[in-house]
């Protein structure tokens, strides 16, 4: 089966381009704009990985981790952090809040091997 | 703790050079207590060297006792004199002549001590109660100064604190656009590989709108750093006012595309001649008027223009999306400064309104906002009228 993979992003060129990028590797790809509703979709759809990224207006990343990792219905699907931030902060923020790890943007063939190696990691 | 850099040598405390040759009677040194009552002690010198020292207590409680004046009054002093009283240097430390004062019979405790230089002449004594004053003094001098010392390094440590987050957030805020560009180049080529040319269009326009966004936050760090380090050059010059709002009013019609915003312009007088500097004053209604256009979904956006007092008074309002009252203080702020990247709420860089704030204040101006949340914001600029140059 096509392993889904849920992608959370304020900005619509990152969905764009990160979901076409993936669906080029045979995944098949959710997005959701936004952070806001995001739990609700991860519970729904129950994506074998979420990309998350950080700097979102009203919920950031991190945060909206947090909830996810203690909710229930979403505790145990790997979060993932994609983001355009320093990779200092974000090694950081993987290890304060409990991700599986972070792929920096930018790099087409980071988000390959990284997808790739976390849904590699979950089974 | 150490006193080292607190500490000063006792000759520059020397309180008295009060002194009598050892043959001077009693009774006169008496007197001289009694004519004055700030004087403690009185150190006896021979030659140049001393050789004793009577003090106000010591000395009176003698003549006091029964027969005292009788038997001591017509005495030389010396024979009444402590003969060996603590002598030291000029050059020594007032710590160590503390502990040396502190270290006699207790009787003498607070006796003067007699100062000499290289040579064992006398100059002056000490007053030991005088140096435990300033040693206390030196004691709380140095506490202040290291709880000043103290709140700089946090000071230090908060200036390097904002300095790495300006880093973090300008990190982002450039790889951000750059990302997004290296991203669609790359879908791009995918549907150039595949023959799908109708989604070039698409992607392009995307493209070009991300880098257009790089650039202008890319202006937007260039000038604020040109303005902090103060080579924002103003260039005065005559110009219609008026015009140019009417100018920008039209350039915010074309931001706002197909969006339900009317753009209304209330200029009084026009042409309305200002001397200022044109390109700067642009600058700021650009920046005041995007935000207004990127924040309003539906309403109207005001620019209205005003002349009192040698000043004009421009005032930008929207129907818009409006500030919550605690971000108001941040507004002004690049990057919301004091904001971690991570944890950030806020969109955009911030940077704008800190370069018009800092514009503004180059053109001897003022900027005000006042704003209700859901229901508009209204930025006031008053720019005098003619440059002061």
């Amino acid at each position: 089966m096509r392993k889904r993979i849920l992608i959370i992003d304020d900005d619509v060129r990152h969905l764009i381009t990160a979901k076409e990028i993936l669906e080029e590797e045979g995944y098949e790809v959710i997005t959701h704009h936004y952070a806001f509703g995001a739990t609700n979709t991860v519970r729904v759809q129950q994506p074998d990985l979420v990309l998350l990224d950080v700097n979102m207006p009203g919920l950031s990343g991190d945060r909206l981790s947090k909830v996810m990792l203690s909710n229930e219905k979403s505790k145990d699907i790997p979060i993932v952090f994609y983001s355009s931030n320093d990779e200092d902060s974000l090694r950081k923020a993987v290890s304060e809040y409990g991700v599986k790890g972070y792929i920096c943007k930018g790099s087409i063939f980071d988000l390959r091997k990284g997808v790739a190696y976390y849904l590699g990691q979950s089974q | 703790m150490t006193f080292e850099t607190e500490c000063h040598t006792v000759g520059v405390l020397i309180a008295s050079r009060e002194n009598v040759p050892p043959q001077t009677r009693v009774n006169r040194v008496a007197e001289n207590f009694f004519g004055s009552t700030s004087l403690d002690a009185v150190a006896i010198v021979e030659g140049n060297e001393p050789v004793g020292l009577v003090t106000r207590q010591k000395l009176l409680f003698t003549l006091f006792r029964r027969f005292g004046f009788e038997l001591y009054g017509r005495k030389p002093v010396i024979t009444v004199a402590d003969t060996e009283p603590l002598t030291i240097h000029k050059n020594e430390r007032l710590d160590v002549a503390i502990d040396m004062a502190l270290q006699r019979p207790v009787e003498d405790i607070y006796d003067e001590i007699i100062v000499v230089n290289d040579s064992s002449c006398f100059m002056g004594l000490l007053s030991v109660k005088q140096m435990i004053i300033q040693q206390s003094n030196a004691l709380a001098n140095s506490m202040v100064q290291k709880e000043i010392a103290k709140a700089r390094i946090k000071e230090l440590e908060n200036i390097e604190k904002i300095k790495s987050q300006f880093i973090a957030n300008v990190t982002h805020e450039l790889r951000s656009p750059v990302n997004a560009i290296i991203g669609l180049a790359e879908l791009m080529k995918i549907s150039c590989e595949k023959g799908y040319m109708d989604q070039l269009n698409d992607r392009l326009s995307l493209l070009m709108s991300s880098a257009s966004n790089l650039r202008a936050i890319i202006t937007n760090i260039l000038d604020l750093s040109k303005i902090e380090a103060g080579k924002m050059e103003v260039i005065y010059e005559g110009f219609d006012m008026a015009a140019l709002l009417r100018e920008s009013a039209e350039t915010t019609r074309v931001l706002l595309g197909n969006k339900p915003v009317e753009v209304d312009v209330i200029t009084p007088i026009s042409p309305l001649h200002i001397v200022s500097d044109p390109l700067k004053v642009r600058q700021i209604l650009t920046n005041l008027l995007s935000n207004a256009a990127k924040f309003t979904e539906k309403g109207k956006i005001s620019l209205l223009l005003n002349e009192e007092e040698g000043r004009i008074k421009i005032i930008v309002c929207d129907t818009g999306l409006g500030i919550k009252d605690e971000d108001i203080s941040r507004l002004f702020t690049a990057f919301t400064q004091l904001e971690d990247v991570t944890t950030k709420r806020h969109e955009g860089t911030g940077l704008g309104l800190t370069i018009t704030k800092n514009l503004i204040r180059m053109l001897g101006g003022s900027i005000s906002v006042s704003s209700t949340y859901g229901k508009g914001t209204a930025f006031e600029i008053v720019l005098p009228k003619m440059s002061s140059e």
